[in-house]
């Protein structure tokens, strides 16, 4: 892997916010070599860790691009869910922004039993073969069709289990985060002073609350990950 | 609405399966990298690799294929240690590039187009660029293994499976008796490789094929040596069973009852001796064995891990 430049500047860190934890008394102690200082009851993180991380991550991201793998982006908190899919589009990754249901990734063949109904119903939609039915069947239809679309329109496209996961928020997200180490899926984890380091594969510690660190973090993501791709049309 | 459970045990039946070779997928071999920082390769251990080097059977279970992602990398790295991050010089002409919020958002047609380019049309129900819409259901046809070809369905990748035992469990409602099938299913190939697996359904046949599968998913590697037999003595213990293995001179066979048997059988053990300590419960039995056959070593791993020569170890 060569390591490039990804424009990773700590003033524009610091004045995102990147570097804030969560409160003192919730922290878990392993993340003690990430924290540098305590500051009014709030841990900080180590700014030059993180950013070193995050290159570092980037890096694999744009290698594991440039070789066609397959990307996750899960983000399911409020604050975060818009950033998440407008980032995945953005990268045409695969993204979940509302809630994970639980087996999405280890029973998956489940999973496309419900990405197979949805793909019917909207076929059906679309030739319009739902206002023939009466209106009590016409509406279920609807309904279904719409939860079918909040909870799987990230992974229509998805033919396999993902290449790479990446996680925005570990505590909220613990549940994929588990899958994923079943399955032996490599995990980039923005991780917070709350959050254990060691569960996943590559942990960039920042803050998980405010938008625009998710927002910086997830931009430098995407970057690396368009170049990939980009490299990867170029001479593949 | 108290529920119990009875059991009635039935005698163990045998069915064996044809074997045919192998295919093993191997995961990750890390890459060298050059590191302009010097991190100390402490004797540390590395973050539990998940891409950990045993050979694992893809049968019906969907398991990832990142076998080539190098995140060795993190494995080394040692937080104590002081990080410095020191990043490339950009290039002279370096813009940054615009945040994914920024710039116009792009039509619902462009996004599809784009992701049909990438990965087909799959799911979605609409085809930007002409492609076939049901392109998913042929190959979903042909992995799920949920099908309903019970009768000449098996998965043949070269693991002989033995049913160590088939109980009628019994779930008491207020309705009356709901009746199970326990099955215990014991997979190997006769090299090495041995998994034990549980499943329950209301049919026999159903139950012996989920154990079947579960059984696959948890795979190990018996350590034998050149006489197919153990390396050393060990005991292992799961629940209340407790289970000693012992190594045998060749021409002895397999001496051990019931479930230790069958799982050292599977395993190609040709000589062994083994003896079920505490309780008689089959699976637990044979999961006690799995147990004792992970705590063994050979004397080649022990010799290079202490750093000695092997000649040292039988002093």
């Amino acid at each position: 892997m060569i390591r490039r430049y990804w424009n990773i500047n700590l003033k524009e860190m610091l004045e995102t916010g990147v570097h804030f934890g969560h409160a003192t008394r919730k922290w878990n102690p392993k993340m003690a070599p990430y924290i540098s200082a305590k500051r009014k009851g709030i841990h900080i993180t180590n700014l030059t860790r993180t950013a070193r991380f995050l290159s570092e991550a980037c890096d694999l991201v744009f290698d594991a691009a440039s070789r066609k793998k397959q990307f996750l982006i899960v983000g399911t908190k409020k604050k975060a869910a818009d950033p998440v899919t407008r980032a995945a589009i953005r990268a045409r990754c695969h993204y979940v922004n509302k809630k994970w249901l639980g087996g999405l990734l280890t029973n998956w063949s489940t999973t496309e039993m419900r990405l197979q109904k949805f793909r019917d119903l909207r076929m059906e939609q679309k030739t319009g073969g739902i206002n023939r039915l009466p209106k009590g069947d016409a509406a279920r239809l609807k309904r279904e069709l719409f939860h079918l679309q909040t909870y799987l329109g990230g992974i229509k496209y998805m033919t396999g289990l993902p290449d790479i996961v990446i996680i925005v928020d570990q505590q909220e997200e613990y549940m994929a985060l588990r899958e994923c180490i079943t399955l032996g899926i490599p995990t980039i984890c923005l991780i917070d002073t709350n959050c254990d380091p060691d569960l996943t594969d590559i942990s960039i510690p920042a803050n998980d609350d405010a938008i625009a660190s998710i927002r910086l973090i997830l931009n430098k993501l995407v970057f690396a990950i368009c170049e990939g791709r980009s490299s990867y049309i170029r001479n593949p | 609405m108290a529920a119990t459970t009875v059991t009635l045990s039935f005698l163990s039946l045998h069915t064996a399966t044809t074997s045919t070779p192998t295919t093993r997928l191997s995961l990750l071999k890390s890459t060298t990298k050059l590191h302009p920082f010097s991190f100390s390769l402490s004797p540390k251990s590395p973050f539990l690799s998940l891409l950990s080097s045993h050979p694992k059977i893809i049968t019906t279970i969907t398991k990832a294929n990142s076998s080539d992602i190098d995140t060795s990398f993190f494995d080394n790295v040692n937080p104590e240690e002081e990080v410095v991050f020191d990043p490339p010089t950009p290039p002279e002409d370096y813009i940054p590039p615009p945040s994914f919020d920024e710039g116009p958002l792009e039509t619902e047609e462009e996004i599809a187009a784009a992701y049909e380019e990438l990965y087909g049309p799959a799911y979605s129900g609409v085809s930007v660029l002409g492609k076939d819409i049901y392109v998913m259901d042929s190959k979903v046809k042909k992995t799920s293994g949920w099908s309903s070809r019970s009768k000449k369905e098996k998965i043949k990748d070269g693991f002989d499976e033995r049913v160590v035992q088939v109980r009628r469990v019994t779930k008491v409602v207020k309705g009356g008796k709901q009746l199970h099938f326990r099955a215990v299913v014991i997979v190997g190939d006769k090299q090495g490789q041995v998994g034990v697996g549980v499943g329950k359904a209301k049919e026999v046949i159903a139950a012996v094929q989920k154990s079947a599968i579960d059984a696959r998913r948890n795979i190990i590697t018996v350590p034998m040596t050149k006489y197919l037999t153990f390396p050393h003595r060990s005991e292992g213990d799961f629940g209340a069973a407790k289970v000693m293995l012992r190594p045998a001179s060749p021409g002895t066979g397999v001496i051990a009852g019931g479930a230790v048997r069958i799982v050292l059988e599977m395993a190609g053990v040709e000589n062994a001796l083994g003896k079920q300590l505490r309780s008689k419960n089959a699976l637990n039995n044979a999961r006690a064995t799995v147990v004792a056959v992970q705590k063994m070593r050979q004397f080649s791993d022990v010799a290079r891990d202490r750093g000695i020569p092997m000649e040292e170890l039988w002093k």
